[in-house]
């Protein structure tokens, strides 16, 4: 049966506010949450990470950001500065985690999904071929900004 | 000391498991990137525990679970994933994992698990 658009709405706060969790969850940095946009544009990214999600609500969580920004990351969460393969491995593995927390996050509001291993882009990458995008904009105090997109099927 | 499979298909996480199970006196004996490579192993390799994650290609780790349970019954099987979910753990135990971490881990949570599977 085809979502209704009320429905449609409820999952997106919901996925919205696992995405918040489960960040705040993982990343023990301070950071800020910039206001979420919609949007029905393709998607440009230089670096990134791509997990899908399947099961009741269809689509991907892709983290965008430079390198950098993934590397002080993975510092601030083992302790240890990461580069070349090290940096991209523990970039899918971060993207694993919080669509992994949001997956058990959600599940609590009756929304039962899986995940995919995660696909990186490395390089200019144009995302297309969804229905809608949300853009969640994190600012992490003195590192920089991450973007989280989720783009719903 | 235990002899220890590491299974993970990201290299960074093989990595911080081998370094943490080393930390804590064991021997790791073998890494896997997914589900496939880790019943080839752990049948030549015949460890006595196995860290096991579920989200992989190829073979997810919970079909894995399944089949190296099978020939190694007395083998040690711990589940880190970062799906946490009540259905995913319960699938998991019933694969025959004997305990489940939920990513991110430190190193107390992977001493305090195996301490208890080794126990």
């Amino acid at each position: 049966m085809p979502l209704t658009a009320n429905v449609k709405s409820d999952y997106i706060t919901t996925l919205l506010n696992g995405t918040i969790v489960s960040l705040k969850n993982i990343v023990p940095i301070n950071h800020t949450i910039g206001k979420p946009q919609l949007s029905q544009k393709s998607l440009q990214i230089q670096f990134g990470v791509l997990i899908g999600i399947t099961g009741d609500v269809k689509g991907k969580l892709v983290l965008s950001a430079e390198k950098p920004l993934f590397g002080a990351i993975g510092e601030a969460m083992f302790g240890m500065p990461l580069q070349d393969e090290m940096l991209v491995s523990f970039s899918g593995e971060l993207g694993n985690m919080l669509a992994g927390g949001l997956s058990t996050i959600i599940v609590e509001k009756g929304i039962t999904t899986d995940i995919t291993a995660p696909t990186i882009m490395d390089g200019n990458t144009m995302l297309s071929g969804y229905e809608r995008s949300l853009v969640l904009p994190v600012t992490f105090e003195s590192i920089g900004e991450l973007k989280l997109y989720l783009l719903l099927d | 000391m235990a002899r220890v499979l590491i299974t993970d298909d990201a290299a960074f996480m093989r990595m911080q498991l081998k370094d943490i199970v080393t930390k804590l006196g064991h021997e790791v004996v073998g890494e896997a990137e997914n589900g496939l490579i880790a019943i080839e192993q752990a049948k030549e390799l015949q460890p006595d525990l196995i860290t096991m994650d579920i989200t992989m290609p190829e073979m997810n780790g919970v079909d894995a679970t399944r089949e190296i349970r099978k020939a190694l019954p007395a083998a040690k099987i711990i589940m880190c994933s970062a799906m946490g979910q009540q259905s995913m753990v319960v699938d998991a135990i019933q694969a025959g994992a004997n305990d489940f971490i939920v990513k991110p881990f430190n190193m107390d949570r992977i001493k305090e698990s195996l301490s208890k599977v080794l126990s």
